[in-house]
């Protein structure tokens, strides 16, 4: 399925079939974040099963059209999944449903191949977002204008331009969600061979008026590396490590961050492969290290089983153990039981001819901890000020497993 | 009336029923276009929302242009987004029925509500319809006064728009002098950001040919307005903080004080959530700071986190353009990024794009501190599932211990591939151990007792069997059974099917040979025998040039075929540092994705192998293989003759046996093979070629009319010589000479006439030029003697006219080669 908005000079829609033949042509293979087609430079980007392309016959820096692409598909999937409840992702049926959406925003979004209005609070003041309060008001009422905002956005002439002057919240509350990726990639020989942790705060505000936020961390000489929300004023940061900014209403990224070399992982595997005259033993133990001292959530190992293995036969003591069409082998574990280390054996038949296994697979582990941030990262405290009321503020953590994987 | 009948199911916009859908759509739009009951809006919005459904999944339901317009007198705002929507759509292609439109655009052009104002004027210059320009000048220009920012935006870029359609309506109406002052006042950043965009886009499309154009666009990268924008840049969104950071790195700062404000203005930038902010900032810091290389090397210092974090943390589609980024400054400091190297090591869920990258870095990065790491992990890589991959590392690994002084470690590691015994890995690390012996002979013992265990049935890689042969030629004095090992390889000759294997197997069974002659006389024999019956002319020509130097002398023949070698030092590099600093002059661009520079992806024309160039020694850049310069004269030779060509041995102590065919006469008593080339046979076999390719049209070879003098076919010249012997010489012989029609017909490249007088015995050294007017070098040598007459020839195909210069070496034979050069030329096209 396809749809797009042409600007400037006009793109013919072939290019879009051309494209989708070599995306099937290359579907097992990887594919490249910039496509050379005969007449235009393509840049894809897939989310959630949908494909954005971006054309350009000019030379331009890479990560502008890469950039635009996810912003938009973030603010379309905010847009088109709010209003069908929590936890939709976006899908084709849905872009279907609402095809004038789609071409609204995106009308708003870019003019004639420049940029224009990306900040999602401020593109909701002109194209509404299909809710449920303005689906109940359109059946009730017949008459409202459900994706056109009667005015203009008020931002336009603020001195914030990612916060309308009059947000129209009635709570009065603030979460603050530190959310972690652990990437860590373990030897053969159980070396830790890197650890980094990727992290991210998100905020999700909905306060009255013209807030001003100060969040400050316990140990931020921790960070390595951060990157700031537009709202975010950098002396404060600079001078004392805090970070202060007036908040956009909703939910929204207000720090990325990473932390390297850390030494400790919580969760390790420990694989072992013994082949022998065409069959090859395989057994892995799966065990926490470092208690992080809160319980470990979703446990999911998985595997690629080399292509040289014919059949394979494996058990496991805790979890079920399923081999998937693409010769992944997914050994889902969840929590690990107080009693007993989970773990996993069995016997690969090597291919006829094939003494014994060449190729070590890797272990990729997937799991969550709730309430912890593994870097050890502390959120101090949050002042508000500007407020006549003193908000809720509501605090969580969470780790979860990047790339996360031990070799064999 | 009633609002009609909600639509049957099958309306549904993934199953479109084409045609009658379209016609039913137009019926029901009409039946609306009146009405003005209370549910009527709502009708026509659904309708209007099937329209549109329709037209995005691919259906024409241009049809119903009329019925949309008559509907579209509205005041419900959703109604006039998509009818602008339909309207920007079809406007094009139904350029008639688009007027009707104009009247409705431009009545909500004046609309109180300030976003109808800016979607109307937005969908008028989104028309594109020539006859219809008219009507846009007095919309944006209103527009660009309005008091709301909003259509001010939308009325800069409406000009862009309008320029695209009429570039001189827009000029006449003075448009860019009004974006220039609304860019230089306006309190919104947006709406200077806007202007600011059209106005570059329109002023170097201008530039090309206007002057005052070019003169802006000096003025926009001037210290006035770069400072004015960079005060504000806080102001301005995301995206056009990346247009005002790309104006910036175009800015030619006076003074090193200048430098540091605006480094200091711009530092948290690259603390910004967008990531293209940051590429574009990082890019303006590296173009400030190039002259300063102290700073400049702070800068990287300070960029490295930013880079790292955002590879890491994007989407895999943007952490590749930004690891591409990468890839070239760890290219170009790698010192810089030692300390880092764990950031490079892959992940098993990496796509091989990435991975390959990665390794690049690993080997660039990889110093004395690092080493052991670095090859440990890239050790881990050789069992990787992914056998490309594998590979890779492998080769990652063997360039690493060519960098590297210590490589004792590397070369334990790389003998332990050998006895993993798979066959791309043994593959893979012999012509590594090959390449490493090259430049470390020193380490030949332990490698060879390693390879020596090989078996060369288990090696079907014609790259790394010629590896292993050419090993066993090279160190046969100290692998006992080298010459047996031959003998066996030179037995199953029938079943190597790569030239290049059999071609390595000839010269290592001629080096055993010298050394351990009588274990291998059997071999040398069996294989020159087979070599000359081989049917691959380079096999064929090599056996028979071994075969004669053999019978000239054995001494000789062991000093051109195995001289004693000095170790290679430096192994070639695949791109230039030109071209290296090319790609990094345009940073944060395509070219750095492609680590191409952005000439060779977007000029089609770019791809002629001569250029034109006046001064000779830069001949070499001209031509593609930079490599080659001598051989540069023979290329065309090659390119056509490649069949006739004796081969120009490429063996590694090429120089002195290049045209070994001519330095060793042919004894009488060889086969004399119908491919064996001497001067006297070639003239006609290259006709006979040129037919077959239908150059020249020819029925019978009809040679030049040869006068006294006679040309030698093959005659060898370098451009340094030449350009020497240029400088030497005066000028024995000016003249001008008139090209035929047909010449000048089929003169629309260099390349014909140089084929051309190939075929007459003159070479072409150098030439280039645009239509009409080409420059030609060329250069003959008289036939048995070594004295060259050299021509340069100016050829304007308009006036059908050649100037013709000719220099020699031999000033009495000079006339009668200016005749016979006249002769060739007025040939041309006739032939």
């Amino acid at each position: 399925m396809v749809e797009k908005q042409m600007m400037g000079h006009h793109v013919d829609r072939s290019i879009c079939a051309w494209f989708w033949h070599q995306y099937n042509h290359h579907r097992n293979n990887d594919q490249m974040s910039v496509v050379t087609s005969p007449t235009h430079y393509l840049f894809p980007l897939i989310r959630h099963g949908i494909i954005f392309l971006a054309c350009t016959q000019l030379e331009l820096p890479p990560l502008l059209p890469i950039e635009f692409l996810s912003r938009f598909a973030d603010i379309l999937s905010d847009y088109l999944c709010a209003g069908s409840g929590a936890g939709a992702t976006l899908n084709e049926d849905i872009v279907k449903d609402n095809f004038v959406i789609v071409y609204e925003v995106l009308d708003e979004m870019m003019d004639n191949g420049f940029p224009l209005t990306t900040e999602p609070n401020l593109l909701k003041d002109i194209v509404l977002p299909p809710n449920l309060v303005t689906k109940v008001l359109h059946a009730v009422t017949g008459n409202s204008s459900p994706s056109v905002g009667p005015t203009l956005p008020h931002a336009a002439a603020s001195t914030v331009p990612w916060r309308s002057t009059h947000p129209k919240t009635t709570t009065n509350e603030v979460y603050v969600n530190l959310v972690e990726q652990l990437d860590a990639s373990v030897n053969w020989d159980g070396n830790l061979r890197r650890c980094q942790v990727y992290g991210e705060i998100q905020v999700n505000s909905s306060l009255p008026g013209f807030p001003d936020l100060t969040l400050s961390f316990t140990n931020p000489s921790l960070l390595n590396d951060v990157r700031f929300h537009p709202c975010v004023r950098f002396r404060p940061w600079e001078s004392s490590q805090v970070l202060s900014f007036v908040p956009p209403d909703g939910h929204f990224k207000l720090m990325t961050y990473r932390v390297k070399e850390l030494k400790k992982i919580p969760i390790y595997v420990k694989p072992q492969l013994t082949s022998d005259s065409g069959n090859c033993r395989i057994s892995a133990l799966v065990g926490v290290r470092n208690d992080p001292g809160k319980t470990i959530d979703s446990i999911i190992v998985e595997f690629q089983l080399p292509p040289c293995i014919t059949s394979a036969d494996l058990t496991s003591n805790h979890g079920t153990v399923d081999i998937l069409a693409d010769k992944t082998c997914r050994w889902s574990i969840g929590q690990i039981p107080k009693d007993k280390l989970p773990s996993l054996s069995g016997n690969l038949v090597l291919e006829p001819g094939l003494d014994r296994l060449h190729v070590a697979p890797t272990f990729q582990v997937r799991f969550k901890i709730m309430g912890i941030a593994m870097s050890g990262l502390q959120i101090d405290k949050l002042d508000v000020k500007n407020m006549p009321a003193n908000p809720y503020k509501g605090f969580r953590a969470q780790t979860q497993a990047g790339d996360y994987e031990f070799r064999s | 009336m009633a609002p009609p009948v909600s639509t049957p199911k099958s309306a549904s916009p993934s199953q479109p029923s084409g045609k009658s859908e379209v016609t039913d759509l137009k019926l029901q739009l009409r039946h609306l276009a009146g009405s003005r009951a209370p549910g009527a809006d709502d009708a026509k919005r659904d309708l209007f929302k099937r329209v549109i459904s329709c037209m995005t999944v691919g259906i024409d339901v241009s049809p119903a242009f009329s019925e949309m317009v008559m509907c579209s007198a509205t005041s419900d705002v959703v109604l006039k987004k998509m009818c602008y929507l339909y309207v920007g759509n079809y406007a094009r292609c139904n350029p008639d029925l688009a007027l009707l439109t104009i009247n409705f655009l431009q009545k909500d052009c004046h609309d109180q509500d300030p976003t109808i104002r800016g979607l109307a004027l937005r969908s008028l210059c989104s028309l594109r319809v020539q006859n219809l320009v008219e009507y846009l000048v007095a919309p944006l220009a209103a527009g660009l006064k309005d008091h709301s920012s909003y259509v001010r935006t939308v009325a800069a870029i409406g000009v862009l728009k309008l320029y695209h359609i009429s570039a001189t309506m827009c000029h006449d109406s003075d448009f860019p002098a009004a974006l220039k002052a609304l860019m230089l006042s306006d309190p919104d950043a947006q709406v200077v950001a806007n202007c600011l965009y059209s106005l570059l886009e329109i002023w170097t499309q201008d530039a090309a040919n206007s002057d005052e154009a070019a003169r802006e666009i000096e003025a926009l990268y001037g210290k006035s307005i770069i400072y004015y924008l960079l005060n504000r840049i806080k102001d301005f969104s995301e995206w056009a903080q990346c247009l005002v950071l790309d104006l910036v790195s175009k800015y030619i700062p006076s003074d090193n004080n200048e430098i540091f404000d605006m480094m200091n203005l711009l530092e948290d930038r690259l603390q910004h959530a967008n990531g293209a902010v940051v590429l574009a900032t990082i890019k303006v810091f590296l173009h400030l700071t190039m002259s300063m290389t102290d700073v400049h090397q702070q800068v990287y210092e300070r960029i490295k986190a930013p880079l790292l974090t955002l590879v890491g943390a994007g989407s895999p589609e943007q952490s590749y353009a930004v690891l591409c980024h990468l890839h070239l400054l760890v290219m170009r400091a790698p010192m810089l990024f030692s300390s880092d190297y764990k950031h490079f090591y892959c992940q098993f869920s990496d796509p091989s794009y990435v991975k390959k990258l990665k390794l690049e870095m690993l080997t660039a990065i990889a110093n004395e501190s690092n080493t052991y790491e670095i090859v440990t992990e890239l050790c881990e890589y050789a069992g990787n599932v992914d056998v490309p991959i594998a590979q890779e590392s492998i080769r990652a690994v063997g360039k690493i211990a060519l960098q590297q002084y210590d490589v004792n470690a590397i070369v334990d590691r790389l003998l332990q591939f050998l006895e993993m015994e798979k066959d791309y890995v043994t593959a893979e690390t012999l012509v590594l151990v090959k390449d490493l012996l090259r430049k470390y002979p020193q380490w030949s013992h332990d490698c060879i007792a390693v390879v020596g265990n090989i078996s060369s049935n288990s090696i079907q890689e014609p790259k790394a069997k010629a590896a292993l042969i050419w090993m066993l030629g090279e160190y046969s004095q100290d692998m006992m059974d080298a010459p047996y090992v031959l003998e066996s390889l030179v037995e199953n000759w029938e079943e190597e099917h790569s030239p290049e294997v059999r071609l390595h197997l000839l010269t290592a069974v001629m080096k055993c040979f010298f050394k351990r002659a009588p274990e291998t006389q059997k071999a040398l024999g069996a294989a020159l025998a087979a070599g000359l019956a081989d049917n691959n002319q380079d096999v064929h020509d090599r056996a028979l040039f071994y075969y004669r130097l053999l019978q000239y002398d054995v001494a000789v023949a062991e000093r051109v075929v195995n001289p004693p070698k000095q170790a290679v030092s430096v192994f070639a590099d695949t791109q230039s540092s030109e071209i290296k600093d090319r790609i990094f002059d345009e940073f944060n661009s395509l070219s750095v994705v492609y680590q191409k520079p952005s000439y060779l992806f977007t000029d089609k024309e770019h791809r002629g192998p001569f250029e034109f160039s006046e001064d000779l020694s830069n001949l070499a850049i001209g031509g593609d293989s930079g490599d080659d310069v001598i051989h540069s004269a023979q290329r065309y030779e090659e390119n056509d003759k490649d069949l006739l060509l004796s081969t120009s041995d490429k063996e590694e102590n090429g120089g002195p046996t290049h045209n070994g065919s001519s330095t060793y006469s042919a004894p009488s008593d060889v086969n004399s093979s119908t491919s064996l080339v001497s001067s006297s046979t070639t003239q006609p076999a290259a006709f006979a070629i040129d037919d077959l390719l239908g150059l020249g049209v020819l029925d019978t070879p009809v040679l030049p009319p040869p006068p006294a003098l006679s040309l030698n076919a093959k005659p060898v010249l370098d451009p340094g010589t030449f350009q020497k012997k240029w400088g030497q010489l005066t000028v024995s012989s000016s003249q001008e000479s008139t090209l035929s029609i047909q010449g000048v017909a089929s003169l629309t490249a260099p390349q014909s006439l140089i084929k051309h007088m190939q075929n007459n015995s003159i070479q072409c050294i150098a030439s280039g030029g645009q239509p009409p007017n080409y420059k030609f070098f060329f250069f003959a040598q008289k036939e048995g003697s070594s004295s060259f007459f050299l021509v340069e020839c100016i050829v304007n195909t308009a006036s059908a006219k050649a100037q013709i210069k000719i220099k020699a070496d031999d000033a009495s034979a000079s006339d009668a080669f200016a005749s016979l050069f006249q002769s060739a030329l007025s040939n041309f096209g006739s032939s």
